[in-house]
């Protein structure tokens, strides 16, 4: 079997890590999974090879989030972990020892948005964003695609790419109204200078593996094949399931399996998914044989069988009204950019509050980005979080594009010298990914650290 | 008194130990087409004016199960398997199988029934073939036994006379595949190895040879020559486990070591890591089948004192093939041992022939004989050294679950290289300068594997796993089930469970007396929650007596 042909594994069910004993997120979660995929021999396979997790640096982390006050506090070493993994498939991938990967890790990251001062939606960081930025900065590749196929809207993913036009995020997902976090509406499009870039699909509650896949094949597929990435990357929840606990959608073993088959992701990560013995076992089995090219067709969960859930006429007709409206909104895309950055001078404002729901955080942001003719404009985040009754953190966060201009990157540099004790503000964060630098700045004990 | 016979490749080794003394040794040719006459020989010279009545114990390795599988003379066996759902079957390299409906899940629970009138269909197959060994294996059977036991049952009654094997008494770890490689060579050997025990125990009757006589495994570890029966398998690749344990016994304890088994075309590399022979991961590569076989990490590198030396277009290629001996011993073309003869290395063969030998290979490179032979012998280093330092990197980068096992894992490299075989001594301390450690050639090297045999200490290993939900414990070593009342056993109750359990089965299997060397290796323990409530508690508890020495062997 030549390298080409592998799909590399990395299984990391973190089984000593959960955010509390009863938590979803806990360490039973991959428990059956890992029964199921060891019973299966997978990793014997000549068309699998497993890769052994490492430790994301807290720089890796630092180029996708402002961590308030730093790194070091916002994550455990699990969460280094299940970020390393999808890096040393990266690395794998571009060495070319692997076809295509699958980081089967948990804790999972795509509720995490930017800013970071807690866990929101069972995440604290995003592994799906720490492995864009690692694949753009290390491996120069521009332009990527990320499908969130989870059954909540990869609102974190969808923060942190807002206003990259280089990076896709389309999520599809149950409808928000009706699920958490809910977000992920058709007109969330992006910033002013991505826009449409950043695509949402609601999708109905009891969406079946039909309407998963007409999504697919009417919508991502054309996207995809008009935007033209370098790589194509899953958010591979699997909380669509049919017997998900926590959400209320129809999707099979086998209709995820065919989904990745389809769309051929160059890596894939794992999200949610909390059916732990009812899908995760044959979720997960379905998937990696999908990737390594192997027959799928004998995954099939206990109780199911082909037919036995059908859409009523109504969602069906939902599900195509919603696509007609993404699709528009992309054929749209260039246009849209253009209508708005002539609507807007500058600068690029918006304020928002942010809630935490695991550690039950309140966080206000104005955002700020410069609308640049010469690059992708430098950014501002004024921040302040505050933890039910308790301490209120409070940062300003300043970006520097990739590409950054001269201009961009002095005011950038201005605005933090300005803020540095400052004692309204608690921390001061730099984020350089030109130069692939950053720096911590706290402002009452009067000290930087950087990486 | 101790005796140790290794049935090597080449010799068959035996040695007497008294104590921390080796009293005798001797060698004799193997005769790969009668095993059994080639081991009384070795023994006869062995016991000659030894009183037999001081005799304590009689280990044997043998290459019996290894040879016959390696030459395609194992018996017969139709496979029937139970796959559930999951792979295709087809995708398992297990070559023909009956496949029949019916699942269990990872918690053992039934989730598709078996359909008699299949089972019946497949014995008339089976009879239809001729076949007269059956394994029957079912994914998740060793989480629960009906299926299998059913399937057993039917094809038992429809057939009368054949000899049936279950996935569950063979191995109850999981991987399914493997399991059933394993299930079906101990079918295809049973009878054979059945046959080879009772000879042995024949012969040694007939010298007045009382002592208990046991069987060295994969793994290191001694077990009963009446025990071992049940499992044939396990005796596979008994000779580098032989080596590695009698490096064992003639090293410092506690250190890292590399054994370098050096022989005329392969090396055989083994790691020891602080004092612990390391054991493949998920067990044996038996042929093209993978298994479930406990046996120590050995890496077989196509590279000896006989591998071919070819230059071809001014570079140089050793093995991996032989042309025959070396030319300093009479063959037909340049090798390494020519090599090391003609660097004053070593002083096997004719001086002249050898010099011979290196002015093919210096015509063909453009050089002198001395550098010709330095050439040689540093490709043979660089092969050695480049595979150990694999064998280190693939040790650091197998996969791990918990965090823990991520942080802990620390950087080992190798304090000594030991050299046993043959080819050892002039080249171990040249790959032990390369890796900045000592060489250590012991005394009794070529007879390493006869002592390791010796002194080794049984082995055993126990599995358990329980579910307190359903009130169930199973051990996946022989299929054991059993009830567990307690719902909030605790993870010592069940490490007490698991030392209870050991201490049966070693007394089953006739070693009772180490069941107190048993420690817990590995335990986990997860609670199962559903909506917000425990419901139950899974937990596993592996429990070994790992491979070591008899007391009576003080180290030299």
């Amino acid at each position: 079997m030549s390298p080409q042909s592998k799909t590399g594994l990395i299984f990391f069910p973190a089984f000593d890590w959960a955010i509390s004993p009863t938590h979803p997120e806990r360490e039973e979660r991959l428990l059956y999974t890992r029964d199921q995929i060891f019973e299966e021999g997978l990793m014997d396979l000549p068309q699998i090879e497993e890769y052994k997790p490492r430790l994301a640096e807290e720089k890796d982390v630092a180029r996708a989030h402002f961590c308030v006050p730093d790194v070091g506090s916002q994550v455990t070493e699990a969460h280094l972990i299940a970020a390393g993994s999808t890096l040393t498939l990266a690395d794998a991938l571009e060495k070319g020892e692997i076809r295509n990967g699958f980081a089967l890790v948990r804790p999972p990251g795509h509720h995490s948005m930017r800013v970071v001062h807690g866990n929101r939606g069972f995440c604290n960081i995003n592994n799906m964003a720490i492995l864009v930025e690692y694949l753009r900065t290390k491996y120069g590749h521009k332009r990527i695609a990320v499908i969130d196929t989870d059954v909540h809207h990869g609102d974190g993913t969808q923060d942190i790419f807002w206003h990259d036009p280089d990076v896709l995020c389309l999520s599809f997902h149950q409808d928000g109204h009706t699920l958490y976090p809910g977000s992920g509406f058709v007109n969330e499009m992006g910033g002013p200078q991505a826009l449409a870039r950043t695509l949402n699909v609601p999708l109905p509650p009891g969406t079946t593996d039909e309407g998963i896949h007409y999504v697919l094949d009417n919508l991502i597929l054309p996207i995809l094949d008009d935007f033209k990435p370098d790589l194509i990357l899953n958010s591979a929840g699997q909380d669509n399931h049919y017997t998900d606990p926590l959400a209320n959608m129809r999707f099979s073993a086998n209709g995820y399996a065919r989904l990745n088959e389809k769309l051929a992701p160059d890596l894939c990560v794992l999200e949610g998914g909390y059916a732990v013995e009812t899908a995760l076992p044959y979720v997960n089995t379905g998937i990696i044989q999908a990737m390594a090219g192997l027959d799928y067709s004998h995954v099939k969960e206990p109780d199911y069988v082909p037919g036995r859930f059908v859409q009523t006429e109504g969602m069906v007709r939902e599900i195509e009204h919603t696509v007609a409206q993404v699709q528009k909104i992309w054929e749209q895309r260039d246009e849209l950019v253009e209508e708005a950055l002539a609507a807007l001078g500058d600068f690029y404002r918006r304020k928002r509050r942010v809630f935490y729901d695991t550690d039950m955080i309140n966080e206000n942001q104005e955002e700020v980005v410069r609308l640049c003719p010469d690059c992708a404009g430098y950014m501002t985040i004024n921040t302040s979080a505050q933890r039910g009754y308790g301490i209120l953190n409070s940062a300003f966060c300043v970006s520097i594009p990739r590409k950054a201009c001269s201009s961009c990157r002095d005011d950038a540099k201005e605005e933090y010298a300005e803020h540095v004790d400052d004692k309204r503000i608690g921390y001061v964060l730099m984020q350089d990914k030109d130069k692939d630098k950053f720096k911590f700045y706290n402002n009452m004990t009067r000290t930087e650290r950087g990486y | 008194m101790l005796i140790g016979i290794d049935v090597g490749g080449t010799t068959t080794d035996a040695v007497v130990v008294d104590g921390n003394k080796v009293v005798k040794t001797a060698y004799v040719p193997t005769n790969h087409d009668n095993l059994l006459k080639c081991l009384l020989l070795a023994l006869d010279e062995l016991v000659q004016g030894i009183d037999t009545g001081k005799i304590e114990r009689v280990v044997l390795s043998t290459t019996l199960i290894t040879n016959m599988i390696a030459e395609g003379k194992t018996d017969p066996v139709a496979l029937v398997l139970i796959p559930g759902p999951g792979t295709n079957p087809r995708d398992y390299a297990l070559g023909e199988s009956i496949i029949l409906d019916g699942a269990i899940d990872f918690r053992g629970k039934e989730i598709d029934r078996l359909k008699e009138s299949q089972i019946k269909e497949a014995a008339s197959k089976i009879r239809g073939q001729g076949l007269s060994r059956v394994a029957v294996v079912g994914k998740f059977c060793q989480r629960n036994h009906a299926h299998e036991l059913k399937v057993a049952e039917i094809l038992a009654a429809a057939l009368p006379g054949v000899k049936i094997e279950m996935g569950h008494k063979v191995s109850g770890q999981l991987n399914f595949p493997r399991r059933a490689a394993t299930t079906m060579l101990t079918a295809a050997t049973k009878d054979s190895y059945e046959r080879f025990a009772k000879d042995v125990a024949a012969a040694l009757k007939e010298r007045k040879i009382s002592a208990p006589v046991y069987i060295l495994k994969a793994d290191g570890g001694t077990l009963p020559l009446d025990k071992s029966v049940q499992m044939p398998v396990e005796t596979i690749f008994s000779g580098p486990a032989a080596s590695i344990m009698g490096v064992l016994a003639l090293t410092d304890p506690g250190q890292s070591n590399v054994v370098v088994d050096i022989g005329g075309t392969t090396t055989d590399l083994a790691l020891i890591l602080s004092g612990k022979p390391l054991l493949s991961a998920k067990g044996a590569r038996v042929g093209s089948l993978l298994t479930q076989v406990r046996a120590f990490a050995v890496k077989s590198v196509a590279i000896g004192g006989d591998s071919a030396v070819t230059v071809c277009g001014g570079s140089l290629t050793v093995g991996p093939h032989r042309d025959g001996p070396p030319l300093c011993m009479g063959g037909n073309g340049p090798t390494p041992t020519d090599a090391l003869r003609v660097l004053g290395l070593s002083q096997i063969g004719d001086a002249a022939l050898a010099e011979k030998a290196m002015q093919i290979v210096a015509e063909g490179l453009g050089c002198t004989t001395k550098e010709a032979a330095q050439t040689v012998v540093d490709a043979v280093v660089d092969k050695i050294v480049f595979e150990i330092n694999e064998m280190f990197r693939e040790w650091e980068h197998e996969p791990a679950y918990r965090v823990w096992e991520i942080l802990k894992k620390e950087k080992l490299s190798a304090q000594s290289v030991v050299g046993v075989g043959g080819g050892a001594p002039p080249l171990v301390p040249l790959v032990a300068a390369r890796l900045g450690a000592a060489a250590i050639v012991p005394q009794y090297a070529p007879v390493a594997n006869a002592i390791g045999a010796a002194v080794a200490r049984p082995t055993l290993t126990l599995n358990l796993h329980i579910d307190t939900e359903k009130g169930e414990f199973s051990v996946a070593e022989d299929g054991l089930m059993g009830r567990v009342t307690d719902q909030k056993m605790t993870p010592d109750d069940a490490e007490r469970l698991a030392r209870r359990l050991l201490a049966e089965r070693a007394a089953l299997l006739g070693i009772g007396e180490y069941a107190g060397e048993a420690e817990v290796t590995y335990s986990e323990v997860f609670n199962m929650i559903r909506g917000w409530s425990t419901v139950g508690r899974l937990m596993d508890v592996r429990m070994e007596i790992p491979a070591g020495l008899l007391p009576s062997w003080g180290r030299c």
